[in-house]
């Protein structure tokens, strides 16, 4: 029992569960709508994936250290529609200087969150609800309620979606899902092997005790959410580059996705617990509903937010319940080596 | 003498109207081990929390090796070489030991490196030997061993001075030599430690020289050898103390609480004991000897697999804690901090929170001033030091919290009374305070389980003893033939 203690984590038995949980929907789904089982029902729900999860593991930085972001959403639309605008008046601008120029963005967006809640002393939760509403009505105010279309954008950025990183057959992996991917590994080892990351844990896990032991919480925050808003303007780019027409409501909404799929993915909501694996599973669950609750006729769009909800619940449910035992459980098995050797 | 590493010149500290410091002045030199003394809320804590950066102080100055030097914040201390290990252990639960041990380091690199981590914290508890698997979870380990992991993670510095807050309050007398050891260690390569305790035998064990403040003030500094336990508690009390309180013998009454084989899988085995009404049975046993577990099965916090309660000659089987109180139980958790306290909640509010029904009039509405009365009783017996009983619990200092603890649970009146630590981080004087209050329960019927690891106070306050090693009952020895050696022979396995 001990050695199985030792290699398996109480987490990684979240994630096992998860990854059941994804082929159960998929199977159910799969029973219930016709064709379903087709390469463009995964492609699709890929697509999907990787634009969420590249602002769900910006959101894993900021829960990690017990914070929230609920401005992410107004975030990927603000930059959503402001770099397809720079790129509407500037035709010529190069693929990377646009995604930097997105990311810088976004970045600048998360560290003025992160400087009132680190310097404000602002609780993160009514900061970020404060922004969410005012960085969307700053790109309603600086839009002139204008859209941008497909059409004026350049080529490359409309194709860009359809750019395949490689096929086998049918089955055809898209560029920006393996760009999504690289991202999840990057920051799950930034989180594993830099001080920075474990320090993210520490302060989550004990606020109190991290300050004072000299963590540099303060900032720790400001850094957080900084990335976490460069990478939400990563996802701005993304986002423009798949749906071409952005309106000022763009990506409206997206923070209760996100957030779902954070703590469906085992991120604990009050810090010190997760990883960017399981935040990438819980964004595959929430995408495979997603997309699949569009093309199953008997659930109206009103209930697919309802269902989302219900399934944060039952994650935060299932976390404090089942986690906490199976913790407890782990635990005593640790305190039993706390002996004294003679 | 040489040049004082760290001076503290006329340091004063305020917080509200509390004057935790006032005019504190001391120097710490090159390779002295420097003892702290001081009742509860003297201010100890205090200075060392100046000294780490912790809080600002009001007037005076920090001067090291010779240099006016402002500590904002506890990094810039250990960039200083200052490091301490506070009061009330800080751990995070979600990181492993080893993590814990360094996660407060600025130095070790721009990456982590799992293994090295693994094996100089592995390392470093061997120094302490103290067998803790690095690896493992920091969630549930006993305040014992938060209290070595505090330890490993201060030595793991490179420190030039070290600060210890009651590291030895809950450690029993092996872990505590080993902890000597080192700091014997470091001392002979020139670090300057200083440390507070409330026992004073380990003082005298260890101290070159002694301060002791009073109220937040300096009294005095003299060179160990100049002081005995007796001046040195006259200089913290300001008067002089009556000596060690010893439970009074009684014939005892009928059996309360008898517990047969009860065992719990890798936990502990096969434990077998009485408690009379008016007894106090003491458990003794080393840092890991599972003395706590088998107080948390007793009062349903864990589940025993094998064995059988009996209370008042009624077979039992608890459960959950609400169980065990209604049965007339009461557990005095050691880990006060996490689960004795709701700190931000006023004394007196603390104190009543489990009797609160018995102060509802017949409306069912509370009615303060018999609960300010009773906390206010409280305090006087106790003596817990602070202006009124409507602040709240975590502005006291940690040996008051204690004393908030014990009284909370004092007042539900039980008839078995299961005691774990129970005078952790409390003066001699509140010390004798409590066990005479001990004494007087027994002498009322209260069956007493006593948890402890002063040996001192284990001998003097039980009637029966029982010494447990890695979760075995080694012996159960009687007030007459139990000795401070029979037990720690027992403790440590050795069968004469
Ligand atoms: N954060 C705080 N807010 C208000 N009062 C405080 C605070 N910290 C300490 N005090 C008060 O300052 C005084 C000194 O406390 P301190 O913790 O330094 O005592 P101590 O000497 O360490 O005592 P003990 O032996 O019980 O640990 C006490 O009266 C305490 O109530
Ligand atoms: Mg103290």
């Amino acid at each position: 029992m001990n050695s199985i203690r030792r290699t398996i984590r109480p987490e990684q038995i979240r994630e096992f569960i998860l990854v059941l949980l994804i082929f159960a929907a998929i199977l159910f789904f799969g029973s219930q709508i016709e064709n379903y089982y087709q390469p463009r029902t995964f492609t699709r729900i890929a697509s999907s994936v990787a634009i969420l999860v590249v602002v769900a593991v910006g959101q894993t930085l900021v829960v990690l250290m017990r914070n929230i972001d609920l401005s992410v959403g107004s975030i990927v639309g603000f930059t959503a529609y402001f770099v397809g605008r720079a790129i509407v008046n500037n035709p010529e601008l190069s693929p990377l200087s646009i995604v930097l120029l997105a990311m810088l963005m976004g970045g600048i967006l998360g560290l003025v969150n992160g400087i009132i809640i680190a310097y404000g002393r602002v609780p993160a939760i009514i900061t970020t609800l404060g922004t969410l509403a005012i960085y969307r009505s700053l790109l309603v105010q600086f839009s002139d309620a204008q859209t941008i279309i497909t059409s004026a954008l350049p080529e490359w950025l409309v194709n860009l979606p359809q750019v395949n990183a490689f096929a086998i057959g049918e089955w055809e992996l898209k560029l920006i899902v393996l760009i999504a991917l690289v991202i999840v590994v990057i920051f799950q080892l930034v989180v594993t092997y830099l001080p920075w990351g474990r320090r993210l844990y520490a302060i989550g896990s004990n606020p109190d005790a991290a300050a004072m032991s000299g963590l540099p919480v303060t900032r720790m925050t400001v850094s957080a959410y900084t990335l976490c808003g460069a990478l939400s303007g990563l996802a701005g780019f993304l986002f423009l580059a798949r749906f071409g027409n952005i309106t000022v409501v763009a990506a409206q909404g997206m923070e209760l996705q996100v957030v779902a799929a954070v703590v469906v993915g085992g991120i604990n909501i009050f810090g010190g617990t997760g990883s960017m694996f399981g935040a990438l599973l819980g964004t595959v669950l929430i995408a495979t509903l997603e997309q699949s609750l569009l093309r199953w006729r008997i659930v109206s769009e009103f209930w697919r937010d309802a269902l989302l909800g219900l399934l944060i619940l039952l994650a935060v449910a299932t976390d404090s319940v089942i986690l906490s035992r199976l913790r407890a459980f782990w635990a005593r098995g640790g305190v039993e080596q706390v002996q004294i050797e003679n | 003498m040489t040049e004082p590493i760290l001076e503290m010149r006329g340091i004063s500290k305020r917080f509200g109207t509390t004057q935790a410091l006032a005019d504190v002045s001391l120097a710490l030199y090159p390779g002295e081990i420097h003892a702290l003394l001081g009742e509860n809320g003297a201010g100890k804590s205090t200075l060392i929390k100046v000294m780490t950066g912790i809080h600002r102080p009001d007037q005076g100055e920090v001067w090291l090796n010779g240099r006016s030097i402002t500590i904002n914040n506890p990094l810039e201390a250990q960039r200083h070489g200052i490091a301490a290990i506070h009061q009330e252990p800080m751990i995070f639960p979600d990181l492993n030991v080893a993590e814990n041990i360094f996660i407060g380091h600025g130095n070790r690199g721009s990456i982590v490196r799992w293994r090295q981590m693994y094996r100089e914290a592995a390392d470093i508890l061997a120094r302490l030997d103290v067998k803790l698997d690095v690896r493992s979870s920091a969630r549930g380990l006993t305040l014992a061993a938060q209290q070595v992991v505090e330890i490993a993670k201060a030595l793991s510095l490179d420190v030039r001075v070290l600060i210890m807050d009651e590291p030895t309050a809950s450690l029993s007398a092996h872990e505590v030599d080993q902890l000597f050891k080192l700091a014997k260690t470091l001392k002979a390569n020139g670090v300057s430690i200083l440390f507070i305790s409330h026992r004073m035998e380990e003082v005298f064990s260890i101290a070159d020289r002694v301060t002791v403040l009073r109220d937040g003030r300096f009294v005095s500094t003299h060179p160990a050898s100049e002081v005995t336990p007796e001046s040195a508690i006259r200089d913290m009390v300001g008067r002089h103390m009556d000596d060690f309180f010893a439970k009074t013998d009684k014939e005892p009454g009928d059996l309360l609480l008898s517990v047969r084989g009860l065992s719990k899988d890798n936990v502990f085995h096969d434990i077998n004991f009485d408690v009379r009404a008016g007894e106090v049975v003491g458990f003794a046993g080393l840092v890991g000897s599972r003395r706590t577990d088998v107080a948390l099965a007793l009062f349903g916090i864990e589940t025993a697999d094998a064995g059988s309660v009996t209370l008042n000659g009624q077979p039992v089987t608890i459960r959950t804690p609400q169980q065990a109180v209604k049965l007339g139980l009461a557990y005095v958790t050691e880990d006060r901090r996490q689960l004795g306290l709701t700190m931000p909640m006023s004394i007196t509010t603390n104190i009543t929170l489990p009797t609160l029904h018995q102060y509802a009039n017949r409306f069912g509405l509370v009615q303060q001033r018999a609960e300010r009365q009773t906390a206010e009783t409280f305090q006087q017996r106790l003596s817990i030091r602070t202006p009124d009983v409507d602040r709240p619990a975590g502005t006291l200092s940690g040996g008051n919290q204690q004393k908030v603890v014990l009284s909370k649970w004092l007042n539900t009146q039980p008839r078995l009374l299961i005691l774990d630590e129970p005078t952790r981080g409390i003066d001699v004087g509140a010390k004798a305070e409590v066990h005479q209050i001990i004494d007087e329960l027994a002498q009322q019927g209260m069956g007493i389980i006593m948890i402890s690891s002063d040996l001192p106070e284990v001998l003097a306050m039980s009637d029966r003893i029982v010494v447990m090693r890695e979760g075995r009952q080694m012996a159960t020895l009687n007030r007459s033939e139990a000795t401070q050696e029979r037990v720690m022979a027992a403790a440590m396995g050795q069968t004469k």
